[in-house]
């Protein structure tokens, strides 16, 4: 689930200014709106906003510090950037108790299992639920202006974001069969799928097993495909797993293939197999069809690459990826590989 | 794998096909004969070759009695040295005969490889062996257990069914399971304990449900413990904390086996035989059972916080003198 926090506070920031706008009025209208993307980068506090506006705001920071700081600070760095996001978050939930995003985050970092995290996401989501469509349907009703789907979409997003983490933790924490299911109620709220949970989704069927509920999860999701004939990460390495799972390893070759060739750098990518943390806002937001994409997918999809005994760390489907002919020669062959491969032995 | 047994039945089966109808109590005495010097009723090249096979496991199996006094390396270069025994056995037996499907068996198993490159050997093996021998057909009622030269294919399939598990491929490994209790009911090679962990894995309670009723629900420690997984991963607690207490209180040393996994070694060709109850089954279990453990990464954390369990497999630890 790619969400850009910044998009949906610009998003929030200038539904509210809209309104404050005389809309007889064109020609003030227009220029108020030409100075609104400066206010809102340079001035914010300028501009009208509420205390849910300001405590998502505080949301936006947060992320920046732990999606996209934390993971290439410095060890030194690392204590001092968790304590400020939590300082922010503190900040946001004192703002407004039900900003949602900001109690969920916060959460993160209380649990120190992923079940702990799990079960306290699963006990919350059914008042995150009542409160977020609550406000969607109030959105509807009493909005008279272009914005109110806007608005309404936007107030159902931190249920949305809840469930897309409750779906992922379902995943790592081995509940497939609740993982999928959180999924497809997701997308049957939704078929543009708007956190791409159907990713999640996929690799729950993977550890499934289950060919026709991946046909069934890409059926409800077809909305939400990016492209028309081209397979994501995600679908595609389930699909992987499904085929090495019935030892149809021609097909899962066939499919390991198709990955390389969607994929710039899909060689290293798929050899290396690095975990990466996830996103505590959301799946990070990187463009489709982009190496860090793979990258991201191949990292969720750890949990269905290192099932298996295994000598190697790899995990059975992990290893015969990784010592697939076709990744081993993509690698090679990859000049960025010579490179990371420098780097490691400079690291040694 | 009980090859004497089986030895001294084939080649009293061959010897009676030679020499004509026997009475019940003729064929006893055939059997008797045969038990007492079965080198000299091996009359062909396919019993000689199950006759190297079955001295040889005999031999091993009194060999490791002093396996638990050897340090890890010195373990490590017996059971190198054990393994390439057994490898050289294989091949006698499969000069004698090419086509004994035991040798072949321990041969996949022996060359030690990863389970995923395992896999590969034993399905060649079983796609050779069926396009020599055709299909597994038994009619409504029979077993095939009970035809003495099937059970060498019945055991490749269990090979195979367990070598599933362990390369993380379970639907193949409870359907491969489930034909294997079709052909041969009374499951003398417990497809069902397989089974039972895969289904769990895969959380299909209806086909786990199915598998425990077919057996009369009949639980053994696979059972017991397939269940609890089956149920925490379905996100029951109160059940799965029940079904845990049952595995404890069912299976002698349960939650000692569960906190405390130990190392057990190659099935060769498969699971050895435990008293039902003892701690040697559930540590079996637990072992087999070890994947889908891992991949349920706060299932143990669970259980050793579960009220009694911790202090049962602490008891049990102390009753026999083992570290905790």
């Amino acid at each position: 689930m790619s969400f850009d926090p910044n998009k949906e506070d610009y998003q929030r920031l200038g539904l509210r200014y809209a309104r404050t706008l005389d809309p007889s009025d064109p020609f003030a209208t227009a220029r108020a709106f030409a100075t609104f993307s400066r206010r809102f980068s340079q001035s914010r506090d300028s501009l009208p906003q509420s205390d849910g506006d300001r405590a998502f705001h505080l949301v936006t920071k947060a992320t920046d510090l732990i999606d996209y700081q934390l993971p290439f600070a410095p060890d030194e760095e690392c204590g001092p950037i968790m304590d400020e996001a939590a300082r922010v978050l503190e900040e946001a939930i004192d703002l407004d108790p039900s900003c949602h995003d900001a109690v969920r985050m916060r959460a993160a970092a209380d649990y120190g299992s992923f079940e702990g995290y799990y079960q306290y996401l699963s006990k919350g989501a059914d008042a995150v639920r009542q409160d977020c469509v609550a406000r969607h349907d109030e959105a509807l009703a009493n909005g008279h202006d272009e914005g109110r789907v806007l608005e309404a979409e936007l107030a159902m997003m931190p249920y949305v974001r809840w469930m897309s983490t409750l779906a992922a933790k379902a995943l790592i924490c081995g509940h497939y069969t609740r993982c999928l299911s959180i999924c497809l109620d997701l997308i049957g709220d939704d078929p543009s799928d708007p956190s791409d949970v159907r990713f999640t989704g996929a690799l729950a069927c993977a550890k499934l097993e289950d060919a026709s509920a991946l046909d069934r999860l890409g059926s409800l999701s077809h909305a939400a495909a990016r492209h028309d004939d081209s397979e994501d990460g995600w679908l595609l390495l389930a699909r992987i797993a499904l085929a090495h799972k019935s030892h149809d390893l021609e097909l899962a070759r066939e499919l390991v293939s198709r990955c390389l060739s969607a994929y710039p750098h899909a060689g290293i990518t798929l050899s290396r197999q690095d975990e990466l943390p996830d996103g505590v806002f959301a799946r990070l937001a990187v463009p489709a069809f982009s190496e860090d994409e793979l990258i991201i997918a191949v990292s969720e999809a750890t949990v269905v690459l290192e099932e298996g005994r295994d000598s190697s760390d790899l995990g059975s489907l992990g290893s015969w990826i990784a010592h697939e002919p076709a990744v081993v020669a993509s690698c090679e062959q990859d000049p960025e590989s010579s490179a990371l491969v420098s780097l490691d032995t400079g690291r040694n | 794998m009980d090859a004497r047994g089986e030895l001294v039945r084939r080649c009293a089966l061959k010897r009676l096909a030679s020499i004509g109808p026997l009475s019940k109590e003729g064929f006893s005495e055939l059997l008797s004969a045969v038990a007492a010097d079965p080198r000299s009723f091996a009359d062909d090249a396919e019993e000689q070759a199950f006759l190297e096979i079955e001295q040889t496991l005999e031999k091993e199996r009194a060999a490791t009695a002093g396996d638990d006094l050897l340090d890890d390396d010195e373990y490590q270069r017996e059971r190198r040295r054990r393994f390439g025994r057994i490898a050289t056995s294989c091949d006698r037996a499969l000069a004698l005969d090419p086509t004994c499907i035991d040798a072949r068996l321990l041969s996949c198993l022996v060359a030690d490889q990863e389970p995923d490159a395992t896999l590969g050997l034993l399905l060649e093996l079983d796609h050779d062996v069926a396009d020599q021998h055709g299909a597994i057909v038994t009619s409504e009622g029979e077993d095939a257990w009970d035809d003495v030269f099937l059970r060498p294919r019945l055991r490749v399939r269990a090979a195979i069914s367990r070598t599933c598990l362990d390369t993380a491929r379970y639907r193949m490994a409870a359907s491969s399971c489930l034909s294997l209790i079709d052909a041969s009911p009374t499951d003398a090679l417990g497809a069902r304990l397989t089974a039972a962990l895969a289904l769990a894995r895969l959380e299909d309670e209806t086909g786990f449900d199915e598998l425990d009723a077919r057996f009369l629900r009949q639980g053994n420690a696979w059972s017991h413990l397939a269940r609890v997984l089956l149920l925490f991963k379905l996100d029951r607690p109160a059940a799965a904390r029940r079904a845990l207490r049952g595995f404890d209180s069912l299976c002698t040393g349960g939650a000692y086996a569960l906190l405390r996994p130990t190392y057990v070694e190659t099935y060769l060709p498969d699971r050895p035989q435990s008293k039902p109850g003892s701690f040697e089954e559930v540590t079996l279990c637990v072992h087999e059972a070890d994947p889908i453990v891992v991949d349920t990464p706060d299932f143990i954390p669970w259980a050793s916080e579960q009220p009694g369990f911790a202090e049962s497999a602490g008891r049990f630890a102390d009753r026999l003198g083992y570290d905790m």
